[in-house]
């Protein structure tokens, strides 16, 4: 298979020659269709999410009595000021940075730590350390409520930053164990040997020449976390009970009135607010988000 | 091996993060195997029960057997929705010459987002009363008659829990598995053409194979996070009405919760995790085999 490639590749660097060109009509249907299917997905997939933007603008009238798929007769911010009465979004907003820090730089610094003990250092039992790691990407996390909701509340937890940060770093840590280790595959021996004959040691050589080096994987491993850390429903809905420790997925639901009443323009504009600040670092950093995710998955 | 490693470095650095997963995985997996044989409401006297919990489990819960039966639906429309879905897309990219980069930003979109704004927007887009998207869509392209309250259907519940999840991560998958597309050497197609494969067979003769590897994995990702989906059906329906979208996890939690009954929560929640070894030991069996032959 593989000599037949040599001669196909000159054809290809002549691409704008007329014949391949006049070939190009025949599946041009196929490419219209392909395109008009790719646009009519795209649509299914923005759609209800531009949808939620516009309605965070209507007033209340306006949505409860327009047509839903209609543009609003006008626009208003007051669904906005009515969000911020309603629940304690900066709060919220706030502890969701405290929890998605905290929970970043112990998955980034431990995640580094045994990705260099098992990769760089090496020692006996590494294959087996490596094993037992993994372990935490299949299992899933509801294995752990139970458990860690009486052991919390016997050392007293339940209700802290702590016992949001715990499980979010540890079931975490896997991946970016496995990320991190994957990149230290390609640092050459040559550059820790030549350091260490030079004298340095492995916490130096871990400062000096690991860490530096790592900080695109860094990138990519708390983009991907802070995904998943910032809307973390789970553990913080199971741990967390006071007002003043609700990340945002807890606020949002405070927008539920009693009887289930909800206030859906206000609601809207809420969730508008919590989901700008991970939306506006994906999209300006989104380039190596999906460099992070491609490469996660297509090395396992 | 590092030339001047010590056995002291190798646990400097190696035992913060181990104490760390220990505290927060390891030990909650032999905990929950413990309380699993254990009858405890978290205030009286643990009692043990033996096997007791999973003999009650598989022989005299309705509820147990009605969320399996839920969750295997559930996995399965996710797993159309995203495998399916971000396999044509990918597909389909592939052959698109520009404005690749911005779909791919576009389609990753939902997957940043909240679950509980998810299930708030979902909530609202299946709505009757006010009408929501759907029906109106529906009323629209002449489909009236299938108007209904999607969430209140003991008929539908299911499907309409389970399609957000599925809509939230097709473009993850299709991330990857279009990053594998590109990655299948241009050669080996163009020399399939030239022997006059059409698109169909290029698709499965040479790309399909090629990205196996990467199908198994977006597979069993799947797989695992669909078998664990928990946030948007408890925040959309809390399993009802009755038990019609009650899924294993959402069982186990309001189990554990809202009944406080921890050991029998724990055998559910060990079940959950035998359920995903199994259906990840299946997976690999079965492409793995198809690789073979």
């Amino acid at each position: 298979m593989i000599t037949q490639t040599a001669p196909a590749q000159p054809t290809r660097a002549r691409v704008p020659s007329p014949a391949p060109q006049r070939r190009r009509r025949k599946p041009s249907l196929y490419r219209t269709l392909s395109r008009v299917l790719i646009m009519l997905i795209v649509i299914v997939q923005v759609y209800p999410l531009a949808w939620l933007f516009v309605t965070s603008l209507r007033t209340e009238h306006d949505f409860a009595t327009g047509d839903p798929f209609g543009l609003p007769s006008s626009l208003t911010w007051e669904n906005y000021a009515r969000a911020f009465e309603t629940g304690d979004l900066g709060r919220n907003i706030l502890n969701s940075f405290i929890v998605t820090m905290g929970a970043n730089i112990l998955i980034v610094l431990f995640g580094m730590m045994a990705a260099y003990a098992i990769q760089v250092l090496g020692f006996r039992l590494s294959k087996f350390v490596r094993g037992l790691f993994l372990v935490g990407i299949i299992v899933p996390v509801q294995i752990a409520l139970v458990p860690l909701f009486i052991d919390y509340s016997a050392v007293n937890l339940l209700d802290t930053y702590q016992s949001m940060i715990i499980p979010l770093a540890g079931f975490a840590l896997p991946m970016s164990i496995y990320l991190f280790s994957s990149f230290f595959e390609y640092i050459p021996r040559e550059t820790y040997e030549a350091a260490s004959l030079d004298g340095a040691g492995p916490y130096r050589i871990f400062g000096l020449i690991t860490l530096p080096l790592s900080l695109n994987t860094v990138v990519t491993v708390v983009l991907v976390n802070s995904i998943f850390i910032w809307n973390d429903f789970i553990f913080a809905n199971t741990f967390v009970l006071s007002e003043d420790l609700k990340t945002i997925p807890l606020g949002l639901q405070n927008y539920i009135g009693a009887m289930g009443k909800v206030d859906w323009t206000a609601t809207f504009a809420a969730v508008c607010v919590t989901i700008t600040p991970l939306l506006l670092v994906f999209l300006v950093l989104n380039k190596a988000m999906i460099q992070g995710l491609e490469s996660g998955a297509n090395k396992g | 091996m590092l030339p001047n490693r010590s056995r002291t470095s190798v646990l400097v650095f190696l035992l913060p993060p181990l104490l760390l997963y220990c505290a927060a995985v390891l030990f909650p997996i032999l905990q929950s195997l413990f309380l699993s044989f254990f009858s405890w409401n978290g205030i009286s006297d643990m009692e043990f029960v033996g096997l007791a919990n999973y003999v009650r489990m598989l022989t005299a819960d309705d509820i147990f057997w009605r969320s399996f039966f839920n969750a295997l639906v559930y996995l399965a429309i996710c797993l159309v929705l995203q495998l399916g879905g971000a396999l044509v897309v990918a597909s389909l990219l592939t052959s698109l010459r520009r404005g690749r980069e911005l779909i791919k930003t576009l389609y990753l979109l939902p997957a940043v987002i909240s679950t509980v704004a998810i299930a708030f927007l979902f909530v609202r887009i299946y709505s009757i009363d006010p009408v929501g998207l759907l029906n109106q869509l529906l009323h629209w392209i002449g489909l009236g008659s299938l108007e209904r309250a999607w969430l209140s259907d003991v008929n539908t519940v299911l499907a309409a829990v389970s399609a957000p999840e599925g809509w939230r991560f097709t473009g993850l998958y299709m991330l990857i598995i279009y990053a594998a597309l590109i990655a299948v050497p241009k050669e080996l197609e163009e020399a399939a053409v030239l022997d006059g494969a059409s698109k169909w067979t290029l698709f499965t003769k040479i790309r399909f194979p090629y990205i196996r590897p990467v199908w198994i994995t977006t597979t069993i990702m799947a797989t695992t996070y669909g078998l664990r989906g928990f946030d948007i059906p408890y925040l959309m329906t809390n399993g009802g009405p009755g038990q019609s979208s009650e899924l294993l996890t959402t069982y186990m939690y309001k189990t554990a919760f809202t009944s406080t009954d921890f050991g029998y929560a724990s055998t559910i929640a060990v079940f959950i995790v035998i359920e995903c070894l199994v259906a990840v030991g299946l997976i690999l069996f079965m492409l793995k085999r198809k690789a073979d032959s």
